[in-house]
């Protein structure tokens, strides 16, 4: 049997206009190019237009004549004409005064365009810091009791880069596959990590800390404070770029999916607060960042968690933890129940049940240490409540006296 | 918090008649069509139960109440117990008055058999005496031996003093000729035990 040659017949039966052979279809061939997100086949122009975009000479950079194709990173007219750049914008319900020029910089990588003037590396860092301080101070005046291995997990969750990457994904943010001057603005540009690249391997050097060499020494949780970043993870010294190697200052190193999409979002942050204003940027915080759900209750983990209820009465002169039965059930059978209740004096501190007397009684310690910590004032004010107009005079936050050591 | 409230199974005919959803249809059972025990009408019969009492109405019979009968549970640890609050909170002045209608804490039962009544009775001699013991003989002074002697805890025993190096490394070598006795099942019950007991921190 012959096979059916659908091309011809389609072509006889369908009307002219419907054919796919058409002007159309040579059109949409031709225009391929332009939607590939790749670089310019020409590398040297290229890397010669690099060399001319070192920092010295930024102020005169773009000439009207320069092709599209040899930028590193799209140019600032294009932003107009990007749906997805004004689609975003209106998605996130960002303010008229943020433009939309700012907010396709803010999707360029410094791994993409390396010129500070059309990357977001400025915006990013003012937006970590004003997330950081947000996060911070909402922290420590809503709960004043936080030990703080668990304030470092929860800023870590808050505003860490996991989370801010999670939420660019939420927002719809897609990455380009390379960045180009071609490209769509509307896409989040950077040079990508290598896949199968093992990135832990090589050890993390210039952090603050002295001594960093030294694996084996003891990291204290407060010296975390000190040397460390807000999430308690080693932090990076910085370089002024005054001080760059040339060389250093040419290779921009990839970055991961994860990085960028965290740089993205904190420079949203950061153009809205220089665009809009303080109120502007802590109202996207609260909508953003705070309404995130996040069980602080569950970050805890105690070891011994009846001694340190015992250090922490003996601490604020409490009478001792005595531990009593409130109920039980089944204490002969293959699944008991007890329900224990640990007291100071006649005041309940915790509540516990367990399938053991031990169980019940170490879980009513973890209640009842978790009730401590877990303290909220009833009317939290934020020291950053004073930057608005006519905000009524400071009072001092309750601040706890530290975390129970034992 | 655990209110228990013995639910007595009632003839039919004496429920209130004030929340029809709830009542239970009253079917005469017939004499001759009795089967076993088993029956499914005699199960269902069975578990037609008087509701709880917080479920039903109030003494004026008015329906203008919401009816709030959560599950029993452990209570949440937002919730700060009073003797936790600042003394300047206003949430001490308004639970004040909860105090009335609170358990007495002396009735209820303790966790432990016997209170372990602390004596402070050992003197600092006591306490030299116990180390040297251990330091110039540790198979003969272990920590049992040492506590019965001095009337304390094997706890104290090791707080005050540490057996010598020779001890710990004898008794590492009896602890690894035990374990390597157990098979697979035992090995792994006891991991699961650790594992369980570290749960417990975590509130899982």
């Amino acid at each position: 049997m012959k096979r059916l040659q659908l091309q011809r017949w389609s072509s006889s039966a369908l009307s002219s206009r419907a054919r796919t052979d058409g002007r159309l279809q040579r059109q949409l061939c031709s225009s391929k190019r332009f939607q590939s997100t790749d670089a310019t086949p020409v590398q040297p122009a290229s890397e010669q237009l690099a060399e001319q975009q070192s920092f010295p000479s930024t102020t005169i950079r773009r000439p009207v004549r320069v092709s599209k194709y040899k930028l590193p990173s799209p140019p600032v007219q294009a932003a107009h004409e990007s749906a997805k750049l004004a689609a975003l914008h209106a998605r996130l319900y960002l303010p008229s005064r943020l433009p939309l020029e700012t907010l396709a910089r803010c999707l360029i990588n410094p791994s993409a365009d390396r010129n500070p003037q059309f990357n977001n590396s400025s915006f990013s860092v003012l937006g970590h810091d004003l997330l950081t301080n947000y996060a911070t101070e909402h922290l420590i005046c809503t709960y004043p009791r936080l030990p703080l291995s668990v304030v470092f997990a929860t800023l870590y969750a808050y505003v860490g880069p996991k989370t801010l990457a999670a939420m660019a994904r939420e927002w719809g943010v897609e990455h380009a596959a390379l960045p180009g001057g071609e490209v769509d603005p509307g896409l989040l540009q950077y040079k990508r990590v290598d896949p199968g690249t093992d990135l832990s391997t090589e050890p993390l050097v210039g952090t603050t800390r002295p001594n960093e060499d030294q694996k084996h020494w003891r990291k204290s949780i407060n010296s975390s404070v000190v040397y460390d970043n807000e999430f308690g993870d080693p932090d990076l010294a910085g370089v002024p770029p005054s001080e760059l190697q040339p060389e250093q200052a040419q290779n921009t190193k990839p970055v991961t999916m994860e990085q960028a999409s965290a740089d993205f979002v904190r420079s949203v942050m950061g153009a809205i607060y220089l665009h809009a204003g303080r109120a502007a940027a802590k109202r996207f915080f609260e909508q953003h960042i705070l309404s995130r759900h996040l069980d602080i209750s569950s970050l805890f983990n105690f070891s011994e968690p009846t001694r340190d209820l015992v250090r922490l009465c003996a601490r604020e002169n409490y009478e001792p933890p005595v531990a009593k039965i409130i109920s039980e059930t089944g204490r002969r059978s293959r699944t008991p129940v007890f329900v224990v209740g640990i007291f100071s004096g006649k005041d309940k501190l915790g509540e516990g049940a367990g399938a053991s007397l031990p169980e019940a009684r170490a879980r009513a310690a973890v209640a009842a240490l978790k009730g401590w910590y877990l303290y909220s004032p009833v009317e939290v004010r934020v020291p950053s409540t004073m930057e608005e107009e006519g905000a009524a005079p400071w009072k001092p936050v309750y601040v706890d006296l530290g975390e129970v050591v034992s | 918090m655990a209110t228990f409230i013995t639910v007595s199974r009632r003839p039919i005919m004496g429920m209130p008649f004030g929340i029809p959803f709830l009542l239970p249809s009253y079917e005469p059972v017939s004499l001759e069509s009795r089967r076993n025990q088993s029956s499914y009408r005699r199960t269902k019969q069975r578990l037609r139960i008087k509701p709880d009492a917080s479920f039903g109405l109030s003494s004026d019979k008015s329906h203008s109440h919401i009816v709030y009968n959560p599950p029993s549970s452990s209570p949440s640890v937002y919730h700060t117990p009073t003797k936790f609050l600042p003394a300047n909170d206003a949430r001490r002045s308004l639970r004040a008055d909860n105090y009335a209608n609170a358990p007495a804490v002396e009735e209820l039962p303790s966790v432990f058999k016997s209170e372990a009544e602390k004596k402070y009775h050992l003197t600092p001699s006591d306490v030299t005496e116990i180390r040297k013991l251990r330091l110039n003989d540790p198979m003969t002074w272990s920590r049992g031996k040492l506590a019965k002697r001095f009337d304390c805890s094997p706890l104290f025993i090791a707080q005050v003093c540490q057996t010598s190096p020779q001890k710990k490394e004898i008794q590492k070598q009896v602890l690894e000729a035990v374990q390597s006795r157990w098979g697979a099942k035992r090995r792994m019950a006891r991991e699961d035990r650790k594992l369980r007991k570290e749960s417990w921190g975590r509130d899982e």
